[in-house]
């Protein structure tokens, strides 16, 4: 991109200072009395993420990838705002991997929430040295000078931020500017447009399936279809008779299943050519020990799971003596399948490895880590690898792990060139990492309406044990996940499954698997209670406003004031308390996710047995929030990709292998049958927090809650497509 | 390998390629148009939605010797600068999410309402149920596609 370029026409040092880091300059320029109306100079950099131009613009780098989340519109616009520059005159580009700017992923809603109050400061800390240097160019104290337009003002002398920048460049950076008054706001709080809105619609070169480097080849990949199976041996004879063939080989796969599985390299000179290759490469795979066969074998290893002692997570009061001596018990059992991340871009990457450097370009949540795993793979040292990550056509954490970008680096390692590799959907359900699949038990003990024990006994197939870190119930079980605190008799035990099936991240790990479980039996034993389901939870809740200790994602406590605030919104947006339309069933379900507080009203008509979506109503209470119209979206995405999952999407085995590789076999939401989704954000003045995530899972409960009224029977097990109601 | 000589886009274009290709890869990696995008490679998900004389077709299952004289246009060529309505429509409502989706979602959308200028919500349906979207746009192309055929989306 040409406005990247560094340009400037004068003799100065390109600066490289961290926000609220030290920036030197030996010598300065200024001086002169008369100033030209646009300096001649482009992409001066201030700080690490920002560029100031002669012409007053401002370049604002977006530190984080962006898989559709909207981060690299939302922060850009808290720099801007502190910075005080119109929307207007912000050009936004990708930052590059660069150590200056901190972590730099997609992950966890957490691009807002844990970047709000930094990139205030980076934003303002810039802001600050063009106000002194406006001052000392003009001899005034600062407090006679203010900032508006992207104009520095004192009186009636008045310069736009080009013409102070290469002053302001050899300041010394205040590492704690003064930040606005939220209520001065003029960016944050209002919507702005994706900033590569035209760009997508106008289809320009914005992936990483997009990008081409200079003498590449194109590879793929031939995987095996048990998962975890071993690469044999391998017979290529036939593909390599195919013109434009270039090489075949074994990709040998790291210990570590999450860094790189076994498979064939087909490299060749046009795509096509190694897709087609690959149907004719012939390779012997021997399956893992024990692996899973099919989904009734997996049943049973869960069935075994739940009955077993597992590590208690969380103990109050005394659960076995509240169960001797209360009768009024009810006992459920809920079981959620492996889902796909089916994110629409599939897998690529480009690596160009030379002797002692590597490029990396392409769709990565976790750019740090491809870099780590290809000085691993190549030994290179990391300072001598760079990274640049495109937008990216779906994360949905799928794009957390890089064994793809591996697979390029190894094969451009063994190549000596560049190499662009991309996967075909076969590929992708093969070598997905699936959200583990889940059986969740609970056993309750109530004195008429109030709940007074509950025993949780969770058996999931752990991301974390399948990739060797501890504990194995990180994100799988939540000790203190609602009602945990508010139950006086509460015991919550984990036990992990490891098996073959390659498991991973999926929107809300862990939290959208509990979260249907709690939910749903919250909503059973309303019912069993003759209450109304909200009215149960809203009691449950209590009146009081407390911080409930909250040890996981979200945390360190949540608030029941916000969260009852979204479940009464919600509660009076969908009309809950007016009787349904006829033919209409309606579920609800409330919780905190993440930070975010979320409280959903599904309603679903039944038409002779087969569940459609009318329509959904959601509040979330996400803090501060940046951008609404992002916002919406992200709320609106989380429970559209929810009803889809819900209605349709499990992993199915036969002898081990995937029943659906592609989307003729593994059905997704269409637009047939995707309901209105009304959003209700709450107008808050707290800390934001993050929006990617916390709609998915609260969708879940709030859907089969509705089902299992309108059809009179519950639903306890996903998809809905397996009990035949769609 | 054989020539073959298409027209994309109002140009005639040559290409070099084996008559097995699909317009897909012949779109993308011989004539560098990298708007039409993979997904599925076997038409399940719309994302390399092209027009084929005025018609929405997969690209990717479509083989360039089954193209003839017939006209092809891409989300590059739907119009200068992003102003055919539906794209200006699109951008209206903020639609895209991750964006990789949404050439395939338009160009499937611009074909309809060719056809259709006033669609009904069955009519959106039926034809734009081909089309996945991962991020959940739905509501949104919902909403652009009605904004569209309010300002006369068939601007063709």
């Amino acid at each position: 991109m040409s406005n990247q370029l560094t340009t400037n026409r004068r003799t100065f040092l390109k600066l490289s200072g961290t926000a609220g880091g030290g920036l030197i300059l030996g010598f300065n320029l200024y001086g002169c009395a008369t100033l030209p109306s646009d300096p001649l100079f482009t992409a001066l950099e201030i700080n690490a993420f920002i560029l100031i131009n002669g012409d007053g613009t401002a370049i604002i780098r977006a530190k984080n990838p962006d898989i559709g989340q909207g981060v690299k519109t939302s922060l850009p616009m808290i720099l801007a705002e502190e910075l005080d520059l119109p929307w207007e005159k912000v050009i936004v580009e990708q930052a590059e991997l660069d150590s200056r700017m901190g972590s730099q992923f997609a992950g966890g809603s957490t691009g807002v929430k844990t970047n709000y109050d930094n990139l205030r400061k980076a934003g303002a800390a810039v802001r600050d040295v063009l106000v002194r240097a406006a001052a000392n160019q003009w001899n005034v104290p600062i407090t006679e000078i203010k900032t508006e337009d992207g104009f520095v003002i004192s009186g009636r002398k008045k310069l736009h931020y080009g013409h102070l920048a290469e002053a302001a460049a050899q300041l010394e950076v205040n590492e704690n500017p003064p930040l606005k008054d939220p209520q001065d706001f003029k960016i944050i709080g209002k919507s702005k447009s994706d900033v590569d809105l035209q760009k997508i619609v106008t289809g320009q070169p914005l992936f990483g399936l997009d990008q081409e480097i200079d003498g590449m080849v194109y590879a793929t990949v031939l995987k095996p279809d048990v998962f975890g199976a071993k690469l044999r041996s391998f017979d290529a004879t036939e593909a390599l008779k195919i013109e434009g063939i270039i090489d075949v080989f074994e990709i040998e796969g790291m210990d570590n299943p999450t860094r790189m599985v076994d498979g064939v390299a087909i490299v060749a000179d046009k795509l096509w050519t190694a897709f087609k290759a690959k149907k004719l490469v012939k390779a012997n795979w021997s399956n893992p020990r024990g692996y899973i066969a099919s989904n009734r074998q997996l049943m049973a290893d869960f069935k075994k799971g739940i009955n077993a002692k597992g590590e208690v997570l969380r103990e109050d009061g005394n659960v076995d003596s509240e169960f001797r001596s209360n009768n009024n018990q009810i006992e459920a059992t809920y079981d959620v399948p492996f889902v796909s991340h089916s994110q629409m871009e599939p897998m690529n990457f480009i690596a160009d490895v030379r002797e002692n450097e590597i490029d990396l370009t392409g769709p990565t949540q976790t750019p740090g880590s491809a870099a780590g795993l290809a000085n691993m793979i190549t030994g290179i040292p990391r300072e001598n690898i760079k990274v640049k990550f495109t937008r990216i056509g779906g994360g949905f954490g799928r794009r957390l792990g890089n064994d793809y970008a591996s697979e390029a680096v190894f094969i451009s390692h063994k190549l000596k060139r560049p190499v662009k590799l991309v996967w075909n959907r076969e590929n992708d359900f093969l070598g997905d990492y699936y959200r583990p699949a889940g059986c969740y038990h609970f056993k309750a003990a109530m004195e008429g309406s109030k709940l007074t024990a509950l025993d949780v006994n969770i058996c999931t197939t752990s991301r974390y044990l399948y990739r060797g870190s501890s504990p194995a119930h990180g994100t799988e079980a939540f000790p203190d996940q609602q009602p945990a605190g508010m139950v006086p008799n509460f015991r919550i035990a984990y036990t992990p499954l490891l098996t073959n099936i390659p498991v991973g991240a999926l929107r809300t790990p862990g939290m959208n698997a509990t979260t249907f479980a709690y939910q749903c039996f919250m909503d059973e034993l309303a019912q069993n209670a003759g209450k109304d389901p909200i009215d149960f939870q809203l009691e449950m809740i209590g009146e009081e406003d407390r911080d409930m200790p909250y040890s996981d994602h979200g945390g360190p406590s949540y608030n029941t004031t916000r969260l009852r605030g979204v479940i009464n919104r919600v509660r009076q947006e969908s009309g809950w308390d007016q009787p349904a339309k006829d033919g209409v069933s309606r579920g609800f379900a409330g919780q905190m996710v993440f930070g975010t507080y979320v409280a959903c009203v599904v309603d679903v008509r039944n038409a002779n047995g087969k569940i459609k979506v009318d329509q959904v109503h959601i509040a979330a209470d996400c803090g501060r929030v940046i951008n609404p119209i992002g916002a919406e979206a992200q709320i609106q995405g989380g429970v559209t990709d929810a009803i889809s999952a819900a209605l349709y999407e499990s992993l199915e085995l036969d002898r081990g292998k995937p029943k659906a590789q592609n989307f003729d076999q593994y059905q997704k939401l269409r637009m047939k049958d995707s309901p209105d989704v009304h959003v209700h954000l709450t107008d808050s003045n707290e800390q934001p927090q993050g929006l990617g995530e916390p709609s998915y899972p609260i969708l879940f409960p709030a859907l089969v809650n509705a089902v299992s009224r309108s059809i009179g029977k519950r639903v306890r097990e996903l998809p809905l497509k397996k009990h035949g109601l769609v | 390998m054989a020539n073959f000589s298409i027209d994309v886009n109002g140009e005639s274009r040559q290409v070099n390629v084996d008559p097995d290709t699909p317009m897909l890869w012949v779109l993308r990696d011989e004539l560098n148009l990298k708007g039409t995008k993979f997904g599925c490679g076997i038409a399940q998900c719309g994302a390399c939605t092209i027009h084929l004389n005025g018609e929405a077709v997969r690209s990717c299952s479509t083989p360039i010797s089954a193209i003839g004289n017939a006209s092809i246009t891409t989300i590059e060529g739907l119009s200068e600068n992003g102003s055919h309505p539906v794209q200006e429509a699109w951008m209206e409502e903020d639609v895209p999410q991750c964006g990789y989706c949404q050439a395939g979602q338009i160009m499937s959308a611009s074909a309809m309402l060719s056809k259709i200028p006033n669609p009904t919500e069955a009519d959106i349906h039926q034809n734009m149920s081909g089309n996945i979207c991962r991020c959940g746009t739905y509501p949104r192309i919902k909403k652009a596609i009605m904004r569209a055929a309010e300002k006369g989306g068939n601007n063709e």
